[in-house]
């Protein structure tokens, strides 16, 4: 293993090439940049192709377009970059093909600004184009946990057939940290004649590719992807708990707020509150179970906090509370970020209240 | 042990390189280490502000709302920031441009770190000069880390690049050292 200490984009972009990535197409936005900047030099190295786009639609077209040849394609962007793709990322899942889509977030709606934000929970977990598709969304907190979940986003890809998501705020992709890189994977096209257009282990015909399905086929694939979403839910939900067997708060929270918020629930811990934390790290599918299975004797809130205004995880959160206890929601958005004391007070007004 | 800093002046001065420098530092040594940069869309003349967190374990959350030890390398920043430096805290400043002194309840450690890099014959190693100040300060990494992660920083360069920051590092420590007592 490796160590290294590099930006949160760059630990992405080098974790995708290790994990086999071998094509890229993206368009300039912050706070993603660094992103094809690293990988411009450094998919040549390893005989990738790197192409900057004329645009957004442009990049997730020649995704679209490696993805079907079997090569281990990626995209990234921010906010309004992924809006621009969503065509081409609906394209990707109805032609079920694997490729990764990186969502580097900041300040929204609209231009926003370019400062962090997490402001694309629903985009990402709800609508990531028209249809009615869902992708599986990684959430990584720290770089290491990026870098790992990258790693091996290629192979949830191509299990699946379709697009998967990392999601993860303009200050992650910007912090230093340091972090251990795996190895290089080897990368082998033997499994790819699912989906590849060309012939693969002696097969005989080309595969054909193709958005237009007939409306049997197309009810049959909705079927088949209902089924898969199903199958996320019990196989490949990633979460973590923190504290839970006494909480009586529950903060629930992704990413870099988590980490915030973490930090808050140490103090309050050492003063004695019983404050625990459920962090989705797969917001889709989302860890409904961690949240039903709570002893609702004991919890007498739910706390959730995001770098947005208002909480977008909030109403998954609702849905599994089913009322059994208030759910209070606490957040900074526009691109100023949450730090330590203000979500450490935001806590403690809540569990006060309460009290 | 946790310990925050924060970098701040304006894009061209060196900045975020010092707080990388730092942050690097500090993990070659054995230390848990995350560089936080934030700037504007500007690439030069805005502001700019970094936060280095340095820790013996795991660094959990890497936005403090104050910070132990501020860097300002302008009048600007050092007004903008002062105020997020925890009571007790220090303060490194560059006196070459900042001379209004608000607070009192803070260690302030001054060092005319322009004046100084134009001596050494180069304005570009200020950053260099601040490094300098606050270590000699607060002992906060090694010199000889730092050499070492400059060295790794400046191999492509020539070797006279290195011997001028190795020059701007001791006459910072010097001066900071001496601002300290």
């Amino acid at each position: 293993m490796e160590k290294r200490f590099m930006k949160g984009c760059e630990a992405i972009a080098e974790a995708a090439v290790r994990g086999g990535c071998r094509f890229f197409a993206g368009y300039p936005i912050t706070p993603q940049n660094e992103i094809p900047e690293y990988l411009s030099k450094r998919l040549p190295e390893v005989g990738g192709a790197f192409v900057q786009g004329e645009s957004e639609v442009a990049s997730i077209n020649m995704v679209y377009g490696a993805a079907a040849t079997g090569t281990r394609a990626l995209t990234s962007s921010s906010g309004p970059g992924i809006s621009l793709k969503a065509e081409g990322i609906s394209y990707l899942a109805s032609s079920q093909l694997p490729a990764v889509i990186v969502n580097i977030s900041r300040g929204g709606p609209g231009l926003g600004s370019i400062q962090p934000a997490q402001s694309d929970y629903l985009q990402a977990t709800k609508a990531l184009g028209h249809g009615g598709f869902r992708a599986m969304v990684f959430a990584p907190a720290t770089l290491q946990e990026a870098v790992d979940l990258t790693y091996d986003a290629w192979e949830y890809a191509e299990r699946d057939k379709g697009p998967v998501l990392i999601l993860m705020d303009g200050c992650l992709g910007a912090i230093m940290e340091e972090v251990e890189l795996p190895e290089m994977k080897e990368i082998s096209y033997a499994n790819t004649e699912d989906w590849c257009l060309a012939r693969v282990n002696g097969r005989e015909e080309s595969h054909m590719i193709t958005p237009i399905l007939p409306e049997l086929g197309l009810e049959m694939l909705n079927r088949f992807k209902g089924m898969t979403y199903k199958m996320w839910e019990m196989t490949d939900v990633k979460v973590e708990e923190y504290m839970l067997e006494d909480a009586e708060y529950v903060v629930v929270a992704y990413g870099i707020a988590a980490r915030v918020a973490k930090e808050a629930i140490n103090t309050l811990r050492e003063q004695g509150h019983k404050i625990g934390m459920i962090r989705p790290i797969t917001l889709y599918p989302f860890p409904k179970a961690s949240l039903d299975n709570l002893d609702y004797d004991k919890v007498k809130g739910i706390i959730d906090i995001e770098m947005t205004i208002p909480a977008q995880m909030r109403d998954d959160i609702e849905l599994q509370v089913k009322g059994r206890c208030p759910v209070h929601e606490y957040g900074r958005s526009g691109g100023i970020l949450l730090d330590d004391e203000g979500v450490l007070e935001a806590i403690e007004n809540i569990v006060k209240g309460e009290a | 042990m946790k310990q925050s800093f924060v970098f701040s002046g304006s894009g061209g001065q060196g900045i975020m390189s010092a707080g990388i420098t730092l942050a690097h530092t500090a993990i070659d040594m054995g230390k848990h280490s995350t560089f936080l940069p934030e700037y504007g869309p500007e690439q030069r003349g805005g502001s700019a502000k970094c936060t280095v967190i340095i820790s013996d374990c795991d660094i959990v959350s890497p936005l403090p709302k104050k910070c132990d030890t501020l860097i300002a390398m302008n009048e600007q920043a050092y007004n903008k920031f002062i105020d997020d430096v925890k009571e007790g805290g220090t303060v490194v400043v560059n006196s070459s441009r900042v001379t209004d002194i608000e607070r009192q309840d803070v260690k302030t450690i001054s060092v005319p770190v322009d004046d100084v890099a134009l001596e050494l014959g180069n304005e570009k190693v200020a950053n260099t000069v601040i490094i300098g100040a606050l270590i000699g300060a607060t002992g906060i990494v090694s010199k000889d880390a730092v050499i070492a992660s400059l060295e790794d920083k400046f191999k492509a360069k020539s070797p006279k690049i290195m011997e001028l920051n190795i020059a701007a590092l001791e006459k910072g420590i010097a001066l900071g050292k001496g601002a300290a007592e």
